[in-house]
């Protein structure tokens, strides 16, 4: 059925110098979202909403919703409080209040929602203010797994 | 349509991967993530900070790509009924999945490696020189030297990773031609 194929001397030098590319490509845009929000550390969500916002990057989106499951988890401070905060805002909109927020954590689609629509939220005060209780929150989530 | 496409087509590559290497090891799905990092560097300025996850999930997205764009022109040559991938399966591929700003880049830098290998050639007779002349001659290395240099102080199993990457029996079927 299937039949083995070959490929010819120039696909590794090829496909090395379009990784670079690539690499290079979504990395620069990466750190153009975290400079943007003010972070001095690119981070996982950094990498996600550039996939998100690009349309060429679209086939990578099945890859990074588990990924940003998993970076909730990591001690990242400072910068885990101001991305919580962001998923905050996100889940305020739909008046679910701090309830709401550790389902849609489960729900991969859901997070693939809010990762779309945390690029809306650009209030930093407003952000500063709720990353507290959030942050309780999601020690909590940690707790649970 | 063309997403599943290319999911069977990568598939498809990665069962034939499996059969030569009597099963994938964690190390062997990704690129190394040390020259991961280092190309991810060259991207910003000195000052610039990346998280290891940050570095992690780029590491996976790719090994994605790679899948992704072989898997397009895999497909496109198993309808052609043509056994060999070549440069412009490859090309063709990336300007089909969006990646058409890739192309030129890519078209200059084969001719320059095309221009490389014709020198490398004509040293066929003196491969001593030919080996010192390869490693400093030419201004850089090749970023597949580059990786396979930067694989000789790690284990064996770096090198087979990155064969099994890029196929690695084909490969070397390939580099023997």
């Amino acid at each position: 059925m299937f039949t083995k194929q070959m490929i010819s001397s120039e696909i590794p030098m090829l496909m090395s110098k379009a990784c670079e590319i690539f690499i290079q490509e979504l990395t620069f845009r990466a750190w153009m979202h975290a400079e943007k929000n003010n972070k001095s550390i690119v981070q996982p969500c950094d990498v996600a909403k550039v996939i998100m916002q690009t349309d060429t990057m679209n086939f990578l989106t099945e890859i990074i919703p588990n990924n940003l499951g998993d970076f909730s988890v990591f001690d990242a401070k400072e910068e885990n409080i101001a991305n919580i905060a962001e998923e905050n805002e996100v889940s305020l909109s739909f008046t679910a209040g701090f309830m709401g927020n550790p389902m849609m954590k489960m729900d991969s689609e859901e997070n693939a929602g809010n990762i779309v629509e945390g690029n809306q939220a650009t209030l930093p005060y407003t952000s500063g203010f709720m990353g507290n209780p959030m942050n309780m929150m999601n020690m909590d989530n940690v707790r649970m797994k | 349509m063309a997403e599943s496409d290319n999911e069977s087509g990568g598939h498809t590559g990665n069962a034939s991967g499996s059969n030569e290497l009597s099963g994938c090891r964690e190390q062997d799905r990704f690129l190394p993530i040390a020259n991961v990092s280092r190309i991810m560097k060259k991207a910003l300025p000195a000052n610039a900070k990346i998280s290891k996850e940050a570095k992690e999930t780029v590491q996976e997205c790719v090994s994605e790509f790679i899948s992704f764009i072989t898997g397009e022109a895999s497909d496109k040559c198993q309808k052609e009924k043509r056994k060999t991938i070549n440069g412009d399966d490859l090309l063709w591929a990336m300007t089909t999945l969006g990646f058409e700003d890739y192309v030129d880049p890519l078209k200059i830098y084969l001719h320059k490696y095309r221009e490389m290998e014709g020198e490398k050639t004509a040293m066929m007779g003196r491969p001593h020189e030919r080996d010192e002349g390869y490693g400093h001659g030419h201004g850089h290395a090749t970023p597949m030297m580059t990786m396979m240099m930067g694989h000789q102080p790690q284990h064996q199993h770096q090198h087979q990773h990155q064969g099994h990457v890029y196929g690695s029996g084909s490969a070397s079927s390939a580099r023997t031609r």
